[in-house]
């Protein structure tokens, strides 16, 4: 009797599933994704490796971002004949680690031809060698260490490590030098320096020590701090005594802004100068009002002093992305045109996307056109052609443009 | 202050806890509904599991493109096989009553039936909710959908109204030989299988329901005391089901058809694996804890790093790489004995915290050791990139091969060779394990007292566990090395060392096959779940503490440290003794 | 001379802050022998109940009659996560072997961080910390040393909270109860005194101080974010065992030893060891050489004290 009486309340429950199932209107796009007009063209991924999660995640969303709506563009404009662009997102979670895996599940996906990133130079250290045997192009927006393009003696005996790497950035050699002139540029000869011990913020400090030094200025003191800590009382008294000029810090804003904070409040009234990881406006809003007349470098001119930029960020900004752009954002958007304006030529006689891996990497080395910031061009590293680095100053509580300059 | 402590005030809090235990039991009311429904339990088990296996031939998504297609009338694919499985077994384990009791009397059938109603019933609902979330709405469930949901309802229903049957304790169930080697190979064989499908899974909803799937499978099994029969029956025939476990993972790469995605993530986990195999020698064996383990690996991999032919590396000397190995651990043995040797006096939780520190101690100067804050050695942050790839003879591991018609690649080769370390670390842990060394160890980690009294040399057998620990972290390092291509210090912080010891203590402190089923887990699952991303870490810290609470011994534990957590479970020690006594007479 | 002087007031600052957080640990590890790892978090916890009740209750007040309204938050915040983390994690684990509770520690701490990065708005990144007036602001100048006026907050702070907790623990009922605990938890609670509360009030204060702590990380950097609770605890910790684990006076003085060290170091040990890149190796380094020649700290033999 039970057994029969739930039989009959299951066929009934099937009964109205079946009816209410019947009913009401269905999502039509997800059960043919491949019909009608996009069905005719081949799918080419770019793919993107970014932290998008972790405490560098802010960074990295705005990576994925700027691609994604390069990619948007270019399948609207229908850049590429035959082809749909699609974005493939990887998270690294800044760590080698992890990020080697998500190298390797790109470079396993066949319709991948391009990637976008990574932000960590040790995790790009990683990735590099992934998409180098996997034969597809990877370009950074954010790696500044030299050796990562130049090898092991960057100044010296550069060589190129990995055909397929290119990055949109430039390296702390080319900003280094352009601080050191900025401030001879100003009179000033006794700098101190101190940075946290990371291979950005160290590769920048030597590089501009060595330039300063170059050009007759004086480093009276050289310290480091640690990214973990947030009291950094005990260097700044140890370079205090040495009555430097200006405070050269190679770093990033999470420790810049405390420490011009922490410097000024211990008596050390100069100006902090750092590069491209100080410039953030978060920067200020950590240091407070004593970031005034603060000093920073970052690479290209400034993103909406250009009619590209500006055009780039109203785009953005009418994309509705959840995060904003963020500072490699402009970037980004540029290695994956870069990338897009390869696919151009190689994916046009190419059957399937992985057939034009190799065209591909030939391809971006070629590349020229007008980017966000700046003309967008590779050297025989892969680096930038671009040498343009601008200087800003902390003006009531916002950082003003004091000069932009290419540097020879 | 009206805060004087009040005299019944611990006895009531007593009391509070016992009445939290019983908290899983229904209230009289709702029990005695339930009750009238006993004698229709497994009429009602049956059905559910009929239409279980019914809907798996229907459509369950209107939306074909999410899932790996589950909306094919009457051809069961990707998912709905699982719920195939499920709705087998539930009709599998309602004949428990008739037929099959014989040859199965310590099955607890109302137990697994229970389990694997629930387990069906979250099975289902995380279907239902995956295609609710991955399409558009609940529009999209189709008929098959709700069939299974109601279906495993019943299931559900009939399993917890089932009214315990008397069972034979599976602890002393026992078949031939031939039979219970074919469970293993059977088991072992399903294993492969299961985990090349997982693996396959690229949409983190499907991965969702499938280890829901499983673990409804599991759980079943677990109630039904198959798993102790198990633990009993693998101690019979622990050498044939070692040999297996190495064949099937001999043969894992042979099933990923030349894609590296799936073999980077098990060269990793190798790696994992292996190094916590030697920090459970320190952790599981001697019982000390270390929170600085990844140091040892760190070093290991410095020297591999440093001896290779990089251009980044800094020293000159270049010896092959069998030497640097050596090296690797052995320096890595003397920084163990460097720690180790001062702090092993003191008791346990100075350790712990001293290998922390030792731990970030190693960090900090490998980011110093550059020539700038001191020699220059490791490069500092920027660590030894582009590490060339091993070779021994002509045969270089960066090359692809093709054995059988089957391509494998980089990372196969890598596999293999830590396969092959994996089982020389294995060995060691083992023998260690069944010596008078790891006796001495066991004691010293009951009762160091008592182990001194008994004349055990307490302070050298610590000392040794610690630095055979870290001698094979070192080995294991230094293929790291050549493995990651680069080393950097942000590769050993501390919660990297604290993923390992997590890993020991999710798989089972003490024993190797819990260390793998924990690397695997905490290496595999985060690579799976990356849909989670944000909320990863996040898990990992409230699983840690649920595990402790919940099932503080581990998934896999070893039975006397199982004791250890549940010291009143009579039954459990007195098997554990007989065991132990079995053991000593076939060693005689 | 003048380095010498301003680095000791920059350790002192320091170690001060190591202190406040070391009571917490010493005082729950001298009642039920545990190390609560997941401490370094309730400090973090605090500060950002301080910035809490800040931004909601008197956002863009800088006035110090918002400072105890602050600390009353934090202490708030420190105290609920300390309590839940004892009854939920801590006590149920509280007869099992001691490897259980320290993996229940680190879980407790990674979750923590994760809650406080993912569900407090902003806090992905660093967040700016009020700065009150009085208590920040322009730095006093004592002949050639500077000291921040937070850095003065921080010392006062330790030394009323040393002397309430002194008279806590030396005066009062519940004092008594709690050194009675530490000695001798089962004849305690024969003795009528409920154990269970006592642990709880253990909690309590090592919280209360760690929240007072996290005001003072704020108010000293200017910032906060969700990893503070790391480092710092781990520095706690070292100041704890360095002082005596389960000596009350044993963790400020420890915390002291050791804020000063980091600060010389940093000054005074020349070549490439030397500078901020080595002073945490130093300090830690000075950890192990202690347990090596005196195991039970630096004033860790007076038992009495232990609560």
């Amino acid at each position: 009797m039970p057994q029969r009486s739930v039989v009959a309340v299951g066929a009934s429950l099937l009964v109205a599933s079946l009816a209410l199932a019947g009913c009401g209107t269905r999502d039509d796009s997800g059960s043919d994704s491949t019909g009608s007009g996009a069905s005719q063209n081949k799918v080419a991924k770019i793919g993107v490796i970014a932290p998008l999660s972790g405490n560098l995640s802010a960074l990295g969303k705005g990576i994925q971002h700027s691609v994604e709506l390069a990619v948007k563009q270019a399948n609207e404009s229908g850049a590429i004949p035959g082809w749909t662009l699609e974005v493939a997102a990887v998270d690294d979670e800044g760590k080698p680690d992890v990020g080697k895996n998500g190298a390797t599940q790109l470079a396993g996906d066949d319709d991948v031809v391009g990637v976008v990133g990574n932000l960590n130079s040790s995790v790009t250290q990683q990735t590099q060698p992934v998409f180098a045997t996997a034969k597809i192009t990877q370009i950074s927006p954010a790696n500044t260490g030299p050796t990562l393009t130049m090898g092991a003696e960057p100044t010296t005996a550069p060589k190129r490590q990995y055909p397929s790497f290119f990055r949109t950035c430039t390296t702390d050699l080319v900003q280094g030098k352009f601080a050191a002139k900025f401030l001879k540029d100003e009179g000033i000869t006794n700098v101190a320096t101190i940075h946290d011990k990371k291979t950005y913020g160290q590769g920048l400090v030597a590089a501009f020590t060595k330039n300063f030094e170059e050009m007759g200025g004086k480093i009276v003191a050289a310290e480091t701090i640690s990214a973990d800590d947030d009291n950094f009382n005990a260097a700044i008294t140890k370079v205090k005594p040495s009555n430097p000029e200006v405070v050269y810090f190679g770093g990033e804003y999470p420790q810049g802004g405390p420490l011009s904070q922490q410097m000024k409040a211990a008596g050390l009234n100069v100006p902090l100068m750092g590069g491209d990881g100080i410039f953030d406006p978060t920067f200020i809003e950590l240091a407070t009002k004593s970031s005034e007349g603060d000093l920073a470098t970052s690479v290209g001119a400034p993103v909406d002093s250009s009619e590209a930029g500006k055009k780039f960020l109203a785009d953005y900004e009418a994309a509705g992305f959840a995060e904003p752009s963020a500072a490699y954002g402009g970037y980004s958007y540029d290695a994956a045109n870069a990338i897009i304006n390869a696919l151009k030529v190689s994916l046009k006689d190419a059957s399937d996307a992985k057939s034009a891996r190799d065209a591909t990497i030939t391809e971006v080395g070629k590349v020229s056109f007008p980017g966000v910031t700046g003309q967008v061009e590779f050297d025989e590293f892969g680096d930038t052609k671009v040498k343009v680095i601008t200087g800003y100053k902390v003006q009531d509580g916002k950082w003003a443009t004091v000069k932009t300059e290419t540097v020879s | 202050m009206s805060t004087e402590p009040t005299p019944a005030g611990s006895e009531l809090d007593f009391r509070q806890d016992v009445s939290r235990t019983d908290i899983d039991h229904p209230g009289p009311g709702f029990a005695s509904h339930l009750a009238r429904l006993a004698p229709s339990a497994t009429p009602l088990f049956v059905v559910g599991s009929g239409l279980v296996v019914l809907s798996c031939f229907l459509s369950w998504s209107y939306d074909r493109s999410i899932l790996g297609n589950v909306g094919i009338y009457g051809n069961p694919g990707s998912l709905q096989l699982i719920a195939l499985v499920l709705g087998l077994f539930g009709i599998l384990l309602a004949l428990m009553r008739g037929p099959l009791r014989r040859f199965l009397p310590w099955v607890d059938r109302a137990a697994a039936a229970r389990a694997l109603g629930v387990g069906s019933l979250v099975f289902a609902v995380v279907i239902i909710l995956a295609i609710t979330l991955e399409s558009s709405g609940l529009i999209n469930v189709d008929p098959g959908g709700w069939l299974l949901l109601v279906a495993s309802g019943l299931m559900a229903l009939g399993g917890t109204v089932m009214q315990p049957t008397e069972t034979e304790d599976p602890l002393r169930a026992h078949y031939g030989s031939t039979t219970e080697i074919l469970v293993f190979v059977v088991l072992l064989a399903v294993g492969l299988a299961v985990v090349a499908y997982a693996l396959d899974v690229k949409d983190g909803g499907s991965f969702v329901a499938l280890l829901t799937g499983l673990a409804a499978v599991g759980a079943a099994l677990g109630r039904g005391g198959f798993f102790q029969y198990l633990a009993v029956a693998s101690a019979r025939h622990r050498t044939v089901l070692t040999l297996g476990a190495v064949a099937v993972a001999f043969l894992f790469p042979f099933t990923q058809g030349g894609s590296d995605a799936n073999m980077s993530i098990a060269t990793q986990v190798l790696i994992f694996a292996t190094t916590a195999l030697g920090l459970n020698i320190v952790v599981g064996l001697a019982g000390l804890l270390d929170l600085g383990y990844i140091a040892f690996l760190g070093a290991g991999s410095y020297v591999g790093a440093t001896m290779s032919y990089s251009a980044f590396a800094t020293i000159d000397w270049k010896p092959p790489f069998l030497v640097v190995m050596v090296i690797g651990g052995m320096v890595s043995a003397t920084l163990g004995l460097i720690i180790g040797s001062p702090t092993l006096r003191v008791s346990g939780d100075y350790l712990a915290i001293v290998t922390l520190a030792f731990g970030e101690i190693f960090r900090l100067a490998m980011n110093n050791l550059d020539g700038e804050n001191g020699p220059d050695l490791t490069n500092g942050p920027n660590g030894v990139p582009a590490i060339p790839e091993l070779e021994f003879g002509s045969f270089n591991f960066g090359d692809s091969h093709e054995v059988l018609g089957i391509t494998l690649t980089r990372f196969a080769n890598y596999y293999f060779l830590l396969l092959l370390f994996a089982a020389f670390v294995i060995l060691i842990f083992i023998r260690l394990n069944n010596s008078r060394i790891g006796r001495g160890w066991v004691a010293i980690r009951e009762d160091e007292r008592a182990a001194e009294a008994m004349g055990v040399n307490v302070f050298g057998l610590k000392l040794f566990a610690f630095a055979s620990g870290a001698f094979l972290a070192g080995l294991v390092g230094t293929i790291k090395a050549h493995h990651d291509v680069s080393v950097s210090p942000d590769q050993f912080v501390f919660l990297e060392s604290a993923f390992l010891l997590a890993a020991i203590v999710l798989g089972g402190m003490g024993t190797v096959a819990g260390v793998f089923v924990g690397a695997t887990i905490l290496k595999l699952l985060p690579e799976k779940l990356r849909f989670l991303s944000d909320y990863r870490l996040l898990m990992f810290g409230a699983l840690l503490v649920l595990m402790m609470r919940l099932r503080p011994e581990g998934i896999v534990p070893s039975r006397r440290r199982q004791l250890e957590f549940h010291a009143d479970d009579e039954k459990l020690a007195e098997v554990v003794g007989e065991q132990h006594i079995e053991q000593e007479e076939a060693r005689a | 001379m003048t380095d010498l002087l301003q680095q000791l007031v920059n350790g002192l600052t320091l170690g001060s802050l190591y202190a406040l957080i070391a009571v917490g640990y010493t005082v729950v590890y001298g009642i039920v022998q545990l190390i609560n790892f997941a401490h370094g978090e309730v400090f973090m916890i605090g500060a950002f109940g301080a910035l809490a009740t800040w931004t909601v209750l008197f956002n863009g007040t800088t006035s110090l009659w918002v400072l105890p309204f602050m600390i009353l938050g934090a202490v708030a915040a420190s105290v609920t996560v300390a309590i839940l983390m004892e009854r939920f994690a801590y006590r149920p684990l509280r007869h099992a072997p001691r490897l259980a509770p320290l993996i229940t520690a680190i879980g407790v701490s990674v979750f923590l961080q994760e809650a406080v990065r993912l569900f407090y708005p902003g806090a992905k990144s660093k967040l700016p910390f009020p700065q009150i007036e009085v208590v920040t602001g322009p730095a006093v100048h004592i002949g050639d040393i500077t000291v921040q006026r937070a850095a003065v907050f921080t010392v006062v702070s330790l030394a009323v909270c040393g002397a309430l907790l002194w008279y806590f623990v030396n005066r009062t009922k519940l004092g008594r109860g709690m050194r009675a605990v530490s000695q001798d938890p089962d004849t305690a609670r024969l003795m009528g005194i409920n154990v269970n509360r006592i642990i709880v009030i253990a909690f309590a204060i090592g919280a209360v101080l760690a929240a007072v702590a996290g005001v003072a990380q704020g108010l000293q950097n200017s910032n906060i974010d969700f990893r503070i609770g790391f480092l710092a605890g781990l520095k706690a910790f070292t100041a704890a065992v360095l002082g005596g684990i389960g000596n009350l006076l044993g963790a400020v003085v420890g915390g002291l030893v050791l804020g000063v060290v980091e600060a010389l170091a940093t000054q005074f040990i020349p070549g490439q060891f030397g500078g901020s890149s080595w002073k945490d190796i130093w300090a830690f380094g000075l950890l192990i050489i202690v347990l090596v020649f005196r195991p039970q700290g630096l004033l860790g033999a007076q038992v009495v004290d232990r609560a």
